[in-house]
């Protein structure tokens, strides 16, 4: 099932402790963008006539701001990234058509399967998703391959696909717990459309992170799958799930090793925790997730919990995070480290000092599963 | 007989998930539920012919609760829309928690209703089934699906011919889908081979060997077929005994007993209806395995003819299953009674519904059939026959019954009052653990078995200051208030209750208990405050006993009266001796002789403060002692000996197999949190009290723990001993240390209680409270044990956890408010010098009761010599010497110490 020669990023992995890129939301804000900067050029009907805000549509800056996302893409390349994320969190048709589409509960109805439906048909929808995804990845590759070749140290990007707004697990309807607003196939193919996309714009890997919804996850893995045999190409794909207090994702309640156990047939390049819990929260798991599962272990907390008085809005600080991940990475816990909500390019930096230099978390050279080779 | 199997060392085991992981054990038979099969019960197909798909998420829930490791779902039947019927029922299941927890085993003959069960799965589930029925390229197009999603596969013995019936066909058709799926990347542990499991004794001759090729096959693969796992419908094998559900589990039983042997690891059977291999009647086994085994020609013939016999005895039809549903076609009165003795409420709502239409009103149903039903399970509790646990998981079924009887009770009694009429309990008691104590756990199940009694209860909680006891009393027009605490500075919060009492000219009865109250407490210290009768109960079973006794017209004048008799008794009984006891200065002369060699001091490997937050609490478990659970619970006995009791031994076993489960849930989910923090100290002995240091050379002092010495005069050599003296003193200038330790397992309890009651589920309520005392005292063993290895003559000692529980080992930690510390202030002492609060979120109340409750806090001692024994009586000299080593007056002194006074206090 894997490919004949290593990618490199395997062998990135097998040298030293990646680096990932940190928040993009968090960064945004310091730029103090506005509900203009986001519609952009007036121009651009789509967005000068859309009804609701859409200030917290953060991918679409990749398409009117390219230029300050782009200048992030930059400073988490510099402070040390070996990896960047693009802009893509909600660069789905579902996850676009809260911003773009009026909420059929205002009329009285409800969002159900007919309502999603009708968004992975919608053009708009369709079009809008599929140009964030390609817009995103080029930038990232500019910046990515630029930066790399300025420092003689190549760079990644990872094409990042988030959790969704809707879950394929839990019913909104207390009086039903059957009752689901969207179907597996429908979530499957926001997804497919995303991948597509993605691969189009040049990222070197798939990182399916931030999973509440483990059956979401699954969705998003079989559309990967079905993308790379319907297009013969198949890209190095992570995994990163967020789990509460309890060491469970937050929505479907599963805990880290059944997690695990279910999403490993995809051989990933990696797994790990990300977002909703700081770092120290997120240890026990994290420990629980290194010993259970023979692949790479990423980990990039949120810098620690929300803290509206802090400038970041969370409260670790970049040398707070260097002491966490640093511990980590000396513990032998990981291979991939970097940052989530709150993290900026200091904070990025300053993990990557302390990551710099300590051994990765041995990955056990994984006894292949495939019966020609046990035979 | 060798039973055990060998399997290749490297085999990989099954991986499983649902929300939580389940990994294939070695030797561990996986059980498959088939109860959610529409095939597999005609109970479940109706369900889901009707529609009625939540009352079906039940029946995944018996099997979970019965022991299913995973769950077999199918809804291959003529009637049903399959993908609809398989899409909502897995969604249904996936809001189940209990359920959800175990991975599913998706079944059907329909592809297309496999693929819509994977698109529900969250966890690693199993696809039943792929063959090769159809040819080598759907198979191998359905494997690839199965990959897709992650799942592992039942592969039937089936190919383009049909189904493998023989040996030769079985290992032929297994080994090439083998290769087949080899060949496409299926990881080989998720390939689960079902072999066939065909009918026996059916009378045509060919059928005979039918067992034995699948045991064989099952063994074949498992020595040629690297990881591949062996699975099969264990209810087949029998299909020709229809009817006769002895020989059937018989059948069962033995046939896994051979197939598992030969290495089968999983099959699909009824987990509630297996009967132990050991315990099936020899003869009977005989004639079994005659026919599994085809041993001779004429088995079958045989086995009918002794199932006839069996049948015609009455046995045939006695399946356990059948026997215990029996009760459900009696009238509606017994069907109450018997789930009310039994403690069963799955049907105790439509019961309660089917009562009230019957005799018209609901309070007819509660004074009639509920209160009859209660009636037997308190006669049979009073005379032994039932225990708590079980009346405790009665009065859970009454509630639930009266809870779905209150709506109609609510317009009933407006109806009533407006007619003037006043509702008629037995009576109502106003219950509450006194201002400053945390503790209960006693009054919960006081409050349980009187509500059984059909007694109103109001349950104020803990640490209710005493004018809002009262006030509820009066609002509620209550007719007995009953207090509880467990820490000795409650029993003065009761005489404070009672002296409110007579100054607000109450008339209700009091009633006293909890761990530290006594008869002689209640009788010399409470009742002479207040001219009703104030009573102490002993334990919950007399709590009914002495309640309806002080609220019978007939009997209260003639119980009033022998109480007040005895309690005279009592007290003059022990106004007349006093203890003998010697001046504080002579008891210090006596005290603990220890020759002082630097040899017995042990050197911490640190000192100050450590934290443990999140410690596990897997690592408790074997920790516990188990027997004070059960005292709690009324079962009086020595755990393990408790379970081979005569009498409660039944009793125990379920208690304690119940109280495991429950465990379980709180270890996996992390209901509970352990937290606690410790210390060593650099510390001397200045006579009875010990100075703490924060530096080696002893100068800059820390903290001073003030401690009680014995004054007992027993004659003899016996020391008078004091704490203290098991520390070096001051002037022997030797390097001494203690240590102090606040550990408490009770964080997230009240939450975990709270979801139960809201269930109405005290059972578990009470359980969770017990278990988690448990947990926080094998808290205090464990890091008793870490502190022992900390100071490193513990890493010497080699102690099971029967001798830790006994002590065995050197050094004690006697805790604040125990026999040898007897005041509870020290606690304070333990807070300040280890900041408990910051570091646990652990609090002291006005009465240095700990919160939560399921807390232990202590101190280390490490001297060889150091050991528990009792202060006993005091007198004043040393209590005025105290008070002012503690800064304190005498008076507070003396109301802190009061059951240790060998004198009357001033005022």
């Amino acid at each position: 099932m894997s490919n004949a020669h290593p990618h490199p990023l395997e062998k990135l992995l097998a040298s030293r402790i990646a680096v990932l890129d940190g928040a993009m939301g968090t960064t945004i804000r310091n730029y103090g963008m506005t509900e203009a900067d986001i519609r952009g050029e007036r121009s651009d009907a789509r967005f000068r006539d859309a009804k609701k805000d859409l200030l917290n549509d953060g991918d679409l800056f990749t398409l009117t701001q390219p230029q300050m996302i782009g200048d992030i893409h930059r400073r988490f390349l510099e402070a040390g990234a070996d990896m960047i994320e693009t802009n893509t969190f909600g660069a789905t048709t579902i996850a676009q058509s809260e911003f773009f589409l009026g909420d059929p509960r205002e009329q009285g109805a409800r969002k159900d399967p007919a309502f999603y439906q009708k968004v992975i048909e919608d053009p708009f929808l369709k079009n809008l998703a599929w140009e964030i995804n390609e817009q995103s990845a080029r930038q990232c590759r500019v910046w990515a391959d630029r930066v790399g070749e300025a420092t003689g140290r190549q760079r990644f990007v990872a094409g990042a696909i988030g959790p969704l707004t809707v879950s394929l697990s839990n019913s909104p309807d207390a009086e039903d717990a059957g009752f689901r607003v969207v179907t597996f196939n429908q979530v499957k193919t926001a997804y497919a459309e995303q991948v597509h996309a993605l691969m189009a714009g040049g990222v070197d890997t798939l990182l399916v992170e931030t999973i509440f919804d483990s059956l979401n996850a699954k969705a998003a893995l079989v559309a990967i799958q079905e993308v790379f045999a319907e297009v013969g190409k198949k890209l190095p794909v992570m995994i990163s799930a967020a789990v509460g207090r309890g060491g469970e994702t937050m929505i479907s309640a599963q805990t880290v090793e059944a997690f695990w156990t279910a999403v490993e047939h995809v051989k990933p390049l990696s797994v790990g925790l990300n977002c909703s819990l700081g770092p120290d929260l997120m240890a026990p798991f994290l420990r629980e997730l290194s010993e259970k599962a023979n692949v790479a272990i990423s980990c990039y907390p949120n810098a620690g919990l929300p803290n509206p008085l802090s400038p970041t809005g969370f409260d670790l600080q970049p040398e707070d995070m260097a002491r966490y991940l640093g511990a980590f990475a000396r513990e032998g816990l990981i291979n991939i480290a970097g940052g989530c909500c709150g993290n900026t390019p200091e904070h990025i930096a300053a993990i990557a000092k302390a990551v710099e230099g300590v051994p990765p978390r041995k990955v056990e050279a994984r006894a292949s599963s495939a019966l020609a080779s046990a035979a | 007989m060798s039973t055990s199997f060998v399997r290749p060392v490297e085999t990989k085991p099954l991986r499983l998930s649902g929300s939580q992981p389940f990994t294939q054990q070695p030797g561990v038979f996986i059980m498959i539920g088939e109860r959610t099969n529409v095939a597999g019960s005609p109970k479940f197909a109706k369900l889901i012919k009707e529609g009625k798909f939540e009352e079906a998420v039940s029946i995944a829930r018996q099997q979970v609760e019965n022991g299913a490791n995973v769950l077999d779902i199918c809804m291959d039947e003529g009637m049903i829309d399959g993908v609809a019927a398989m899409t909502r029922y897995l969604h249904l299941l996936a809001s189940e928690p209990e359920v959800a927890k175990v991975p599913f085993m998706v079944d059907s003959s329909k592809w297309e209703v496999i693929e819509a069960g994977l698109q529900c799965l969250q966890g690693k589930g199993i696809v039943n089934s792929i063959s090769l029925k159809e040819g080598e390229e759907t198979f191998r197009h359905h494997a690839a699906t199965v990959m897709k999603y992650g799942a592992a596969a039942v592969v039937m013995a089936f190919d383009e011919q049909g189904q493998a019936a023989t040996l030769e066909d079985k290992i032929r058709i297994c080994e090439r889908a083998y290769r087949i799926l080899a060949e496409d990347g299926f990881p080989p542990e998720d390939i689960i081979f079902d072999p066939n499991i065909l009918t026996v004794a059916t009378g045509m001759e060919e059928h005979n060997n039918y067992a034995l090729d699948f045991i064989n096959a099952a063994r074949w693969i498992k020595q040629n077929l690297p990881h591949a796992k062996v699975s099969g419908g264990v209810s087949n094998i029998s299909f020709s005994f229809r009817g006769n559900n002895k020989v059937r589990e018989a059948m069962h039983s033995a046939f896994l007993y051979h197939a598992i042997a030969a290495g089968m690891d999983m099959g699909i059977v009824n987990a509630g209806l297996l009967v132990v291999y050991d315990e099936i009647e020899p003869e009977l086994k005989e004639f079994v395995e005659d026919v599994l085994l085809n041993r001779r020609p004429d088995a079958t013939e045989r086995l009918v003819v002794y199932g006839e016999k069996l049948k015609a005895a009455g046995a045939g039809e006695g399946g356990s299953e059948r026997k215990t549903e029996e009760w459900r076609s009696a009238p509606v009165e017994e069907r109450l009674s018997h789930a009310l003795v039994k403690g069963i409420d799955e049907h105790i709502e439509q019961d309660t519904e089917e009562a009230r239409q019957k005799l018209g009103r609901p309070l007819a149903v509660i004074e009639g059939p509920l209160m009859d039903g209660m009636g037997v399970v308190g006669d049979l509790f009073g005379a032994g026959k039932m225990f708590l646990p079980q009346v405790v998981k009665s009065a859970r079924v009454m509630k639930k019954a009266v809870a779905y009887l209150t709506p109609f009770m609510e317009a009933e009694k407006a109806a009533m009052a407006a007619a003037g009429e006043a509702v008629r309990t037995q009576g109502k008691i106003v219950l509450a653990t006194v201002k400053g104590d945390v503790h209960d756990i006693g009054k919960n199940i006081v409050g349980v078995v009187l509500a059984c009694n059909n007694y109103e209860v109001i349950d104020m909680g803990v640490m209710v200051p005493a004018e809002k006891i009262l006030e509820r009393a009066k609002s509620e027009n209550a007719n007995v208030i009953g207090l509880s605490g467990l820490i000795t500075p409650s029993l003065d919060e009761m005489v404070h209750v009672a002296r409110e009492m007579e100054r607000q000219g109450f008339k209700l009865p009091l009633l006293i208990g909890g761990a530290t109250t006594s008869r002689a407490h209640t009788a010399i210290k409470i009742a002479p405050h207040y001219s009703q009768p104030v009573v102490h109960v002993l334990d919950a079973s007399r709590a009914v006993p002495v309640a309806t006794s002080l609220l019978s017209e007939e009997n209260r004048p003639a119980f009033v009266e022998q109480h007040r008799a005895e309690y005279e008794a009592l007290r003059k009984s022990h106004a007349a001796p006093r203890q003998k006891t010697v001046p504080i200065e002579a008891a210090r002369e006596r005290r603990a002789p220890i020759a002082w060699r630097a040899e017995d001091l042990a050197t911490p490997s640190f000192t100050g403060v450590r934290v443990l937050d999140q410690f596990p609490l897997a690592q408790l478990r074997e920790f516990i002692d188990w027997t004070p659970f059960f005292h709690t619970w009324e079962l009086k006995g020595v755990y393990p000996r408790i379970f081979e009791h005569p009498e409660q031994g039944v009793q125990a076993r379920q208690l304690f197999a119940e109280a495991n489960v429950l465990l379980e849930t709180i270890v996996e989910k992390k209901l509970l949190t352990a937290r606690g923090v410790y210390g060593f100290f650099a510390a001397s002995a200045i006579d009875d009290d010990v100075e703490l240091y924060t530096d080696s050379a002893r100068e800059a002092a820390l903290m001073r723990l003030h401690f009680l010495r014995q004054q007992s005069d027993w004659g003899g050599n016996e020391p008078c001993r004091s704490l203290a003296d098991f520390i070096a003193p001051k002037e022997t200038g030797l390097g001494d240390f203690m240590g102090a330790f606040a550990v408490t397992t009770g964080i997230g309890l009240k939450e975990l209680c709270d979801s139960f009651r809201a269930r109405h589920d005290d059972y578990n309520a009470i359980m969770a409270e017990a278990i988690a005392d448990r947990l926080a005292e094998a808290f205090a063993e464990c890091l008793h044990k870490r502190a022992r290895e900390e100071w490193g003559y513990g890493c010497r000692e080699r102690l099971s956890n029967e001798e830790l529980i006994h002590e065995k080992y050197r050094g004690i930690r006697p805790a604040p408010g125990y026999p040898a510390c007897p005041d509870h202030t020290e606690k304070g002492t333990i807070w300040r010098l280890l900041d408990v609060e910051a570091n646990t979120g652990m609090r002291i109340t006005e009465s240095f009761a700990m919160w939560p409750g399921s807390s232990v806090s202590g101190l280390y001692f490490a001297h060889p010599q150091s050991r528990y024994f009792q202060v006993g009586k005091i007198e004043r000299d040393q209590v005025e010497d105290y008070a002012a080593r503690k800064g304190m007056s005498v008076a507070e002194a003396e109301r802190w110490l009061g059951p240790n006074l060998n004198y009357e206090p001033a005022g």
